[in-house]
């Protein structure tokens, strides 16, 4: 007789209605409100500017699978972007930039890894350390001022399309299907699921977690690196202290798209509309004239509201 | 001739041959603990091989020496007559050992495929990726060889725990295990499970696998074994055939002296007023229709399988849960809340888990003592630590706990003298009603006896106590009288002239 | 696991512990100020002194109610924006009314309101602290920004201005209110059968509730007691700066918490004291000081600081696995 699933629970499927409905909601209400939201420009515009917050809310939703946090990416996003700035300012080459941004980003992505997987520091305690090495870099590197003045290529990355597509969107396209590729059918996705989910299995595989987990929050540093290109790109300058805070925006993403912070669940195309809300809830905000203070607020009330949601749903 | 009569037959031959596995002089210390003393023990293909032994014996640092997660400080394996090295779980694995834990090594949101193969998945085409459709294949391969036909995508976390453990036995499979170690397998399965495991074991004993087999229950172990070896204090104390002892033997070689199965109780009270009446109790965790009575004077024992409901049941009653239904009256007050109402009204609990559930480990063995009497010692809110100190000596005193001081951490207390501490800590807070979940379990025997006789003593000085146990022969001899639960429901109420093993069992089975 | 069944000998008194702990830091403290005092000329003068003693206090007002909530095994990362919102409101209250007290009362009232919805968030939501609090962060950071226009207040009266910059018998006030808030955190900690029971929540949050602890109210009271804390260290600092603007205490989050941290008390709950947290905001000025009389750039600071939490939650970790 064959045997059938004896716990018939709540499967990604049935949390398309959490983040979609509050996704739809919100693109209602605002079209109605403000003329400007449902125009093919302001939708492409959001688009455009979610990919920055895209490319940290990937990364950020395998470490927060593997029960871990990671407060530092808005300080490194800062100063990643000041590193391109600088270094494509210094040798003309955006190349030599990005790779800089990206070695730097990796940098604070294997300090983070090594001080939660080695040490054992609490996740958001070491990120948090981190956070604030970071920033004082950032002060430091640029002086306290912008960075101005370099080639040309650089706002091309923003600016720029291929195919009539937009070439940020491309980007973050494109690092989507690479997340879900590496998160559903590579061997290193696998593990992460079993990182939070039950690490002594990976153990008894004779898999190496630290080794694991210094390469999730690596990998989260590389993404920021190349974050920090496309946020040069779009302000055309380096600045010390453009970025901070949105680890936050990432956070909520992952967690308005229904990735849980305790049980080794993850779900990428949750993160992905998780994103769109974020840029839907600010762009709409912004067309109704509030300051980016409100908006500040209400992604931090889409946070609490997103995670008692999700607090409900594991004890149902 | 039974399945497994004919195995037991084809093992008898098999022992001519050198054994599949065996251990020597093995030893394993930790800082103040020979876990492993000296132990050898050996394997033949084809056998099950039960091994007893109390809490604290030696069986889950054997395992985990067994499977690599520890490392043996001294003595020798040997596979098949040649000496081999463990130092690792790939070593382990190689040699085809395989460890099924109580508490499953799963993935919850991976499915079954990936949960067999992890760490071995087959490669795709990329490096680094996985082959979906070979891995699927070669997982309905594996569990279709062990007989458990479901479909391999399913994830984990939608199985039950049968399932669970028979995807842990096909992962074990997979490796071309030829030792399997299994720790209490039926402890969590129902009569008809369990009925399926035997038949697989069966299935593997006639493949030539070897089954190490821990367990608690008499009847397995009588049943299944084909050797039985018992360990105490890490050592290994004999080696029997099922057919050449008894169970009192057996008890005896776990225990090192002539248990008196007879427990201290001495029933001198004829029970008082009713402290406790629930009518019609039921929770979200299953529970239904619960009615039960306890008096002053009386110890009533709460009986049935594992996951009939009993420790819900409780700490329904205590308000642990929040009760859906029904009616609790505590001496003839009405009671609704949770735990800190309880507290106050005179109830107590004395948690299944100790550790997690019954003291703060890194706190003092004074502060665990005082935590639910502070309304009670300081009525103005204002703490004393000298006078708290002393209400703590008093009771260590009382309740003869071996602890060098008050200022000692509870955590680092014996099982037993930890649970005197919780029993103490409700004591002070002047407890009326005690309710005990399995107050006996991973404590030695010595310190049984001991719980026992302070249950006894506050049952006979006016308190009324409710008792969970797992072990019928308690029961029996500690309760006035016994519920029996079935399925989250009472199945049946046992007065003392009819407690018996065979009555409580009889009552707590299934009638499908 | 195995039960280990007999008892270990020569057992460790976790008590002497906590004290032995505070001892050393104490020391610690004494070899860095003995440290600058041999690398600096500037460091061992009154005026520095007294500068070192202002800016720790200022720190531990804001970390003393902090380590309540630690103590219970949560944290509260919106106590800086809490400094700031009361300070903001309590201010315009101030201005509005030229009464001082009513401007106390104020922020002890706004401190305490964002200490309850941060209570409400852990105990009747559920939401893990650190991320409810992260998020009621960011709601006060937009609130207070929103609020203020980005204009700064100035001008408190007088009086009231004695609060921050006064001095009583040669020594700052700010001096004499450390040992008020030293002596309110410790007597609520050590003297309290709250206090108690806030440590036994620390120590393990489900024993607690079932020893009969109305755990959520405790937790309620103890982010309430933290906020309103927060909310007289916000009048405080509104004395001392004679001045209000959104981003008072933005910057001392971070540093807070470290003082917590270092002073002993531990973030996983149960461990601590609230004088161990004065002295891990008197190790904590010193660095900084001593950085500042050495004249290293203050954009290291944030860096330094960092790096300090994360040495000071590895020795917790350390201490926390010996006594269990």
């Amino acid at each position: 007789m064959r045997e059938q699933a004896m716990v018939l629970n709540t499967n990604p499927l049935q949390r398309i209605p959490g983040v979609a409905v509050m996704l739809v909601l919100l693109c209602v209400v605002f079209s109605l409100m403000t003329p400007g939201f449902l125009t093919v420009p302001n939708i492409s515009n959001v688009l455009v500017q979610s990919t920055i917050l895209l490319m940290l809310a990937l990364p950020m939703t395998l470490i927060i699978m593997t029960e871990g946090l990671d407060l530092s990416m808005g300080a490194v996003l800062t100063l990643t972007s000041l590193i391109v700035a600088i270094v494509a300012l210094a040798t003309g080459s955006l190349l030599l930039g990005l790779l800089a941004a990206m070695a730097v980003g990796i940098l604070f992505g294997t300090v983070n890894g090594w001080l939660v997987a080695v040490v054992g520091i609490p996740p958001f305690v070491a990120t948090l350390g981190t956070l604030g090495m970071a920033q004082g870099l950032s002060l430091i590197v640029s002086d306290g001022q912008s960075v101005v003045g370099m080639p040309a290529a650089v706002r091309g990355v923003y600016s720029g399309t291929l195919g009539g597509v937009p070439l940020p969107i491309v980007l973050g396209l494109g690092s989507y299907l690479a997340f879900h590729g590496l998160l559903y059918h590579t061997r290193f996705g696998t593990y992460i699921f079993a990182l939070g989910g039950n690490r002594e299995a990976l153990k008894f595989a004779g898999i190496s977690a630290r080794r694991l987990l210094i390469l999730v929050y690596a990998l989260g540093g590389a993404m920021v690196g190349l974050a920090g290109l496309l946020m040069t790109a779009r302000m055309n300058s380096g600045h010390p202290t453009a970025g901070l805070g949105l680890e936050f925006d990432a956070i909520a993403a992952v967690a308005v798209g229904g990735t849980s912070f305790e049980r080794g669940n993850g779900w990428l195309l949750g993160t992905l509309l998780g994103v769109v809300t974020v840029g839907v809830l600010r762009n709409g905000l912004n067309l109704l004239a509030l300051p980016s203070s409100i908006q500040v607020a209400s992604v931090g009330l889409l946070v609490i509201a997103a995670l008692f949601v999700d607090g409900l749903r594991s004890r149902s | 001739m039974t399945q497994l009569a004919q195995s037991k037959a084809a093992v008898s031959i098999v022992q001519a041959a050198p054994p599949l596995f065996e251990l020597r002089g093995i030893s394993k210390e930790f800082p103040g603990v020979k876990a492993l003393d000296d132990v050898s023990f050996s394997v033949w293909p084809g056998e099950v091989h039960m091994l007893l032994g109390e809490n604290g014996a030696g069986k889950s640092s054997l395992m985990k020496v067994l499977c690599g997660a520890y490392r043996a400080d001294s003595g020798s394996f040997h596979y098949n007559g040649e000496t081999v090295e463990i130092a690792s779980p790939a070593d382990a694995q190689k040699l085809g050992i395989a460890v099924i834990f109580q508490e499953f090594s799963l993935v919850p949101y991976l499915d079954i495929a990936q949960n067999i193969f992890l760490g071995r998945e087959p490669a795709g085409r990329v490096p680094g990726t996985i082959d979906r459709k070979k891995i699927l294949a070669d997982a309905k391969r594996v569990l279709d060889s062990i007989g458990f036909d479901i479909d391999p995508a399913i994830r984990i976390e939608k199985l039950g725990v049968a399932q669970q453990q028979m995807v842990e036995i096909a992962k074990a499979i997979s490796q071309n295990a030829r030792i399997l170690v299994m720790d209490e397998p039926t402890a969590a399965l129902s009569d008809r499970e369990t009925e399926l495991l035997f038949a697989l074991i069966a299935r593997l004993k006639a493949d030539g696998v070897a089954i190490i087999y821990i367990s608690h229950r008499m009847a397995e172990v009588f049943s299944l074994g084909d050797r039985i070896t018992v360990l105490r204090d890490g050592r290994r104390i004999d080696e029997v055939k099922p057919g050449a002892v008894s169970s009192d033997d057996l008890v005896r070689m776990m225990v090192g002296r002539s248990v008196d199965m007879s427990y201290p109780r001495t029933f001198a009270q004829a029970p008082g007023k009713v402290m406790l009446e629930v009518k019609g109790l039921s929770s979200a965790s299953g529970i239904a229709g619960i009615d039960l009575v306890v008096r002053q004077g009386e110890i009533v024992g709460l009986c049935g399988l594992v996951g009939s409901g009993r420790t819900e049941v409780v700490r329904a009653i205590f308000g642990a849960d929040r009760a859906t239904a029904g009616q609790i009256l505590f001496d003839g007050q009405e009671k609704s809340g949770g735990p800190d109402e309880a507290a106050r009204l005179g109830l107590a609990l004395i948690p299944e888990s100790r550790k997690a559930e019954g003291l703060a480990l890194i706190r003092s063995v004074g502060d665990n003592l005082i935590v639910s009497a502070l309304r009670k010692i300081f009525p103005r809110g204002f703490f004393d630590q000298g006078k708290s100190r002393q209400v703590a000596n008093d009771l260590i005193r009382q309740l003869r706990i071996a602890t060098p001081s008050d200022k000692q951490a509870v955590g680092l207390l014996s099982g037993g003298n930890q649970q005197k501490v919780v029993i103490g800590k409700w004591l002070a807070a002047g407890a009326k009603l005690f309710i005990f979940d399995e107050p006996t379990r991973g404590i030695d025997v010595g310190a049984k006896a001991e719980i026992f006789a302070l249950i006894d003593r506050l049952v006979a000085d006016g308190a009324a106590a409710l008792m969970i146990s797992s072990e019928q022969a308690e029961i029996c001899h500690v309760c006035d009288r016994a519920y029996v639960m079935c399925d989250g429901r009472i199945a049946g109420e046992l007065a003392r002239h009819e407690l018996s093993e065979e009555n409580i069992v009889k009552l707590g089975m299934h009638h499908a | 696991m195995t039960d280990i069944s007999k008892p270990i000998t020569g057992g460790r008194m976790l008590f002497s512990d906590e004290m032995i702990q505070v001892f050393y830091r104490l020391l610690a403290a004494f070899l860095i100020c003995a440290a600058l005092t041999i690398l600096t000329n500037s460091f061992f003068s009154l005026g520095n002194i007294l500068n070192v003693l202002r800016q720790a206090s200022l720190l531990f007002f804001i970390a003393s109610g902090l380590t309540l909530v630690v103590l219970t095994g949560g944290l509260d990362l919106s106590i800086g924006a809490n400094v700031a919102i009361s300070a903001c409101i309590a201010g315009t209250v101030i201005h509005q009314t030229g009464s001082p007290t009513l401007g106390v009362l104020t922020g002890i009232g706004v401190g305490g309101a964002v200490g309850m919805l941060n209570g409400v968030m852990v105990t009747a939501l559920r939401i893990p602290s650190f991320i409810a609090t992260y998020g009621m962060l960011w709601v006060l950071h937009g609130i207070t920004y929103w609020y203020m226009g980005g204009e700064t207040m100035h001008g408190f009266p007088a009086g009231f201005r004695q609060i921050g910059s006064g001095y009583f018998l040669g020594l700052p006030i700010p001096v004499y209110l450390l040992l008020v808030f030293l002596a309110i955190g410790t007597i609520f900690a050590q003297r309290t059968t709250w206090g108690q029971e806030i440590y036994a929540i620390g120590a393990n949050p489900v024993a607690a509730r079932l020893s009969g602890i109305p755990v959520a109210r405790r937790l309620l009271l103890v982010y309430t007691v933290s906020g309103a804390m927060a909310g007289l260290a916000s009048i405080i600092f509104l004395a001392r700066l004679n001045s209000a603007e959104a981003d008072i205490g933005e910057s001392l989050t971070l540093p807070a918490i470290a003082a917590v941290l270092i002073g002993g008390t531990s973030l996983f709950g149960g461990l601590g004291t609230v004088f161990g947290t004065f002295v891990g905001a008197l190790i904590l000025t010193l660095v900084l000081n001593g950085m500042n009389l050495l004249s290293v750039n203050a954009s290291w600071q944030p860096l330094v600081t960092g790096v300090i939490v994360i040495l000071a939650v590895w020795l917790d970790m350390k201490t926390r696995r010996r006594a269990a």
